[in-house]
């Protein structure tokens, strides 16, 4: 059993050694076109910033909470009960798998979100 | 009314602390950003090496590790930096998911089109790894080496190739591949266990 387990430790290490080594060859061109990837997800934290939106709102926040507050401005007017599921399926259309975690962690942000965009439309 | 102006000033900051405030949002998001730039240039080549590894090309990784990059600024840049690292490879897994589904789809539609092979313009990862057969015109030993890896790595179950690159390669502790991977850390152990026993059951006994 500990051979075995030496040889699993031996196999990790290895594995790992030559993935580093794979990694830290890396033609020029690729880690130049990885750099300006990163400069292009930059670009649009900074342009958030001059815009002054801090940078902990998501950009597809006030999108999300201005739907959410039509949601509920429509639900308020359409039959109890009929509405709700085909909204929700019409919001996951527009929003990504990610995106939807945040409605969990960071319910106080959207349920201020959702109350302005509420005020906003009357 | 006469309280209602009375309530308001109360409630508004004065305009130099407004600007203190404005000032401090700037430079938080400053430093966030700096912090950002940091993550991403010491992340993007172990990304993009095993991007490269589940996806078998080269141009498709390099749009894997950009997109997930772009969603990660875009959605996660005001969490706590240490949670950017296992958000990024979950976005990363999503997306080469997608590639790997979308690539399925096109294979499908060329070969119920006739005259189509089915072998179009995405190559295999395994067809496209490195002959394992070495000879003398084998690449460097750890090229080789890594090439029989993704080889044994795309005959697993995804979950089990996932747990192996966040773990081994990434060196992801239990906790934090959890979250890339979107399941349980016993979950994990389980898939990263067999991920390493059929590796050493091909492996094992390769000397260089």
């Amino acid at each position: 059993m500990e051979d075995m387990n030496e040889r699993m430790r031996e196999l990790e290490r290895r594995s790992r050694a030559a993935f580093d080594e794979g990694v830290a060859g890396l033609p020029v061109a690729t880690r130049t076109r990885l750099a300006r990837a990163r400069a292009t997800a930059l670009g649009e934290l900074r342009r958030r910033r001059l815009r002054g939106f801090p940078a902990w709102i998501p950009a597809g926040a006030v999108a999300a909470a201005a739907i959410a507050g039509v949601m509920l401005w429509q639900d308020e007017r359409a039959p109890p009960g009929e509405t709700a599921l085909a909204q929700f399926e019409d919001l996951d259309l527009v929003a990504g798998a990610e995106d939807f975690d945040m409605f969990a962690e960071d319910g106080d942000f959207y349920a201020w979100a959702t109350d302005e965009a509420a005020r906003d439309m009357g | 009314m006469p309280e209602e102006p009375l309530t308001r000033s109360a409630t508004l900051p004065a305009p130099a602390a407004r600007c203190a405030g404005r000032s401090a949002i700037r430079e938080a998001a400053l430093d966030t950003e700096r912090a950002l730039e940091r993550f991403l240039a010491g992340i993007e080549r172990r990304a993009f090496g095993i991007a490269r590894l589940a996806l078998g090309d080269h141009a498709e990784a390099e749009d894997a590790v950009q997109d997930a990059m772009i969603r990660l600024v875009r959605n996660y840049a005001g969490r706590p930096a240490e949670q950017w690292r296992p958000l990024f490879y979950r976005i990363l897994r999503n997306r080469i998911t997608d590639s790997q589904r979308r690539r399925k789809v096109r294979r499908a539609v060329i070969a119920w089109w006739p005259g189509g092979d089915g072998d179009g313009d995405a190559p295999d990862p395994v067809d496209s790894a490195a002959d394992p057969g070495g000879g003398p015109d084998a690449a460097l030993e750890g090229e080789e080496f890594l090439a029989r890896i993704q080889r044994v790595l795309a005959g697993l179950s995804s979950r089990q190739r996932e747990a192996f690159m966040l773990r081994n390669f990434e060196g992801m502790d239990v906790a934090q591949t959890a979250i890339a991977m979107g399941c349980s850390e016993g979950s994990v152990k389980t898939h990263y266990f067999r991920a390493l026993q059929a590796l050493q059951e091909v492996l094992g006994e390769w000397k260089t």
